[in-house]
């Protein structure tokens, strides 16, 4: 009987074992943005968003698929908007650290760059990313490893057409310069928004300037002879700031229409604009007293990084962010896998997620969330239309 | 037309005055230690924090905010030098490298303390004066008069003071200088230090025009060095005027030709130049 009693206590040590190497399994996330360099302000707040989700999952023991449970690694790495460096982080992570789920990259250039080693790992992985360019590679054969986590500005659910919608309606613009950076995210959105505002009777010109350019005197008083109703500036908020007040100390032009950056430098040449209307996935300042969720991540931040929330980049966490490692938990759930990344595709497509978004994708792996445009007037006052894409 | 060229033709002279200031720290460096410091752009950042740090958050004078920035940027260029470049001197590779390396470090650095969020300065001066159709930010035109002042200071500092003769008998013969009695260690120092404190005036004047980013620093040292090979390394009133003809030839090429490839127009004009003045335009003057 004592015999007995030993290896019944043997094997339960066994098994106790195994179970606590079983419950200690991970599933490693990578992640892949510009965390530093002048292009930062895209892939920082998916860097700033994801470890915190990460975490919370962890703290409360993980989660569950089938019998095992399991905790995220993350492995967030990088790129300085360097495609080069993202080229090799993503070998790094998907040869090395063998993760399934890569989140990013933000930035076209370097989606556009990574686009041909990743390919050859399709249906090895899912590559989680807001990227404007992922746009024309989403739901295309051979590429079933793209998912792209932010709204396409065309289209009916477009939040680019909205937008102008919402300008043509508020404004009855006749002419609207643009004035974009000369990489793959400003080319793309000459790409869309010449067509968009030709159809809808409205006159462009585009200009393109060098990226980290910081005067912009001289292209705006080439955009000034244009005599324009709105500029279109883009497309992050580190030469937005600097057009925005340059454009209007010069007298050069005081209305902005933007679908990129933030409501910041809005806000910083309050008294020197006339109107400043742009695209904001959710306006926090607003939504964090009515949304509990909203709240809760605010508070969150706070205490994961002990410093204040940084509202005007928080809106960018609604691609590849904090909602998108819940998000993809639940997917990893529905299909009952931690590895097969088709399954877990197909369940990521197939509900929505109500976070600090509600988001869910489209047929093709585009998502489609809620969104706010702020209006900003002459002297600050604000009007925040909500739209439901 | 012929106001909008003459208003960029004076945006191009004032922001040119911002290369210059970049282009004299790189050619006194480069004169006296034999290093080109291309972290002077991150000193140029520090001040430029700096600055903004102290009049939006500490809430001082812009004017001692610029003092203080100043002084921040050299004592990081002191510090810089006492641990790092002191054991690089007149060795062009390894002051490289280390320079490179060093942007790194203070740029993680800002990123660490400020985020990647731009920063933007409260207006300190605003408003502009409007002549026709030529519209000159105030802030703009006080700051080139700033840059201005303290390069002619630099140039008759170095022309009238005997600091000044040393430091130039030092960059045309180091042992002659130290044979007549300089101290050659303490001018090294002197020297970088104050390129640094130069770049970090650079900064604090730029902070009240421009936001505020991490990485800031790389674009001005880019300026900086071809300000100072179009004068031709070495002469210091040329850095100023290499300066100018680099910020004119970008304004006035960004209104004719396509905005998109602004510092191409630069630095083609740098080449054509350096063919047929390879010293670059004032080359061979002292």
């Amino acid at each position: 009987m004592h015999y007995i009693a030993r290896i019944a206590a043997t094997a339960a040590f066994c098994v106790a074992s195994v179970a606590s190497l079983r419950a200690q399994e991970v599933v490693k996330l990578g992640q892949i943005e510009a965390q530093t360099g002048p292009n930062t302000i895209y892939g920082w707040m998916g860097s700033q968003g994801v470890p915190i989700a990460v975490d919370e999952i962890n703290k409360a023991g993980g989660f569950k698929v089938g019998d095992k449970t399991y905790k995220l690694e993350l492995i967030s790495l990088d790129t300085r908007g360097d495609p080069k460096e993202a080229t090799i982080e993503l070998k790094r992570l998907l040869e090395q650290d063998k993760a399934r789920f890569v989140f990013g990259p933000f930035l076209s250039n370097v989606f556009v760059t990574v686009l041909p080693y990743a390919k050859q790992f399709d249906g090895k992985f899912l590559l989680l990313g807001g990227a404007t360019r992922m746009h024309d590679f989403v739901g295309q054969p051979g590429h079933d490893f793209v998912i792209r986590t932010w709204n396409w500005d065309a289209g009916p659910s477009g939040f680019g057409e909205r937008m102008v919608d919402y300008l043509i309606k508020t404004a009855s613009p006749k002419k609207v310069a643009m004035l974009f950076q000369n990489d793959q995210g400003g080319k793309v959105l000459g790409e869309i928004y010449e067509p968009l505002f030709k159809a809808k009777g409205i006159e462009t010109v585009t200009e393109y300037f060098e990226p980290g350019t910081k005067d912009f005197t001289p292209v705006l008083a080439k955009l000034a002879a244009f005599k324009a109703d709105y500029l279109f500036p883009g497309y992050s908020d580190a030469p937005l700031y600097d057009i925005v007040r340059q454009a209007t100390e010069g007298n050069f032009i005081r209305k902005f229409f933007l679908v990129r950056g933030s409501l910041g430098p809005g806000m910083k040449n309050k008294d020197g604009i006339e109107d400043y209307i742009v695209y904001v996935p959710k306006y926090f300042e607003d939504a964090e007293k009515i949304s509990p969720k909203v709240k809760g991540f605010v508070e969150a931040y706070k205490a994961f990084y002990k410093r204040e929330f940084p509202y005007d980049q928080a809106p960018l966490c609604s691609s590849s962010c904090y909602d998108h490692v819940y998000m993809l938990v639940a997917a990893m759930q529905r299909a009952g896998t931690v590895q097969d990344v088709g399954k877990i595709r197909t369940a990521l497509l197939s509900f929505t997620y109500s976070g600090v978004w509600t988001i869910k994708f489209d047929q093709r792996g585009e998502q489609i969330f809620n969104f706010d445009i702020v209006h900003l007037k002459k002297g600050g006052e604000l009007q925040i239309t909500r739209v439901e894409p | 037309m012929t106001q909008v060229i003459l208003g960029q033709f004076l945006n191009g002279i004032i922001v040119g005055t911002l290369y210059g200031i970049i282009a004299l720290g790189v050619t006194l460096t480069f004169g006296i230690t034999g290093i080109v410091n291309f972290a002077l752009g991150q000193f140029m950042m520090i001040g430029a924090y700096a600055a903004w740090h102290l009049t939006d958050i500490t809430h001082l004078p812009y004017p001692i905010a610029v003092a203080l920035a100043v002084v921040i940027a050299g004592l990081a260029g002191l510090l810089s030098d006492r641990a790092l470049f002191q054991f690089t001197r007149n060795n062009l590779v390894n002051g490289l490298l280390v320079s490179i390396g060093l942007i790194s470090v203070i740029e993680s650095g800002a990123m660490l303390l400020y985020t990647a969020t731009p920063k933007n300065m409260d207006f300190v001066l605003s408003g502009a004066w409007v002549f026709g159709d030529i519209t000159l930010p105030r802030m703009k035109v006080a700051t080139f008069g700033v840059l201005v002042v303290v390069i002619a200071l630099t140039w008759a500092a170095l022309a009238n003071t005997w600091l000044g003769r040393a430091t130039r008998a030092y960059a045309q013969n180091p042992e002659a200088a130290a044979l007549m009695g300089v101290n050659t260690q303490a001018l090294q120092v002197g020297v970088s230090v104050y390129s640094c404190a130069l770049a970090g005036l650079g900064g604090a004047v730029y902070a009240s025009l421009y936001s505020l980013e991490p990485s800031m620093g790389a674009l001005f040292i880019l300026k900086g060095v071809e300000a100072a090979i179009l004068a031709g390394v070495g002469n210091l009133a040329g850095a100023l005027v290499g300066g100018v003809i680099l910020g004119v030839t970008e304004s006035i090429g960004s209104l004719f030709l396509p905005t998109a490839f602004r510092d191409a127009y630069g630095l083609i004009f740098l080449v054509a130049i350096l063919l047929f003045r390879p010293n670059g335009l004032f080359g061979g003057q002292k």
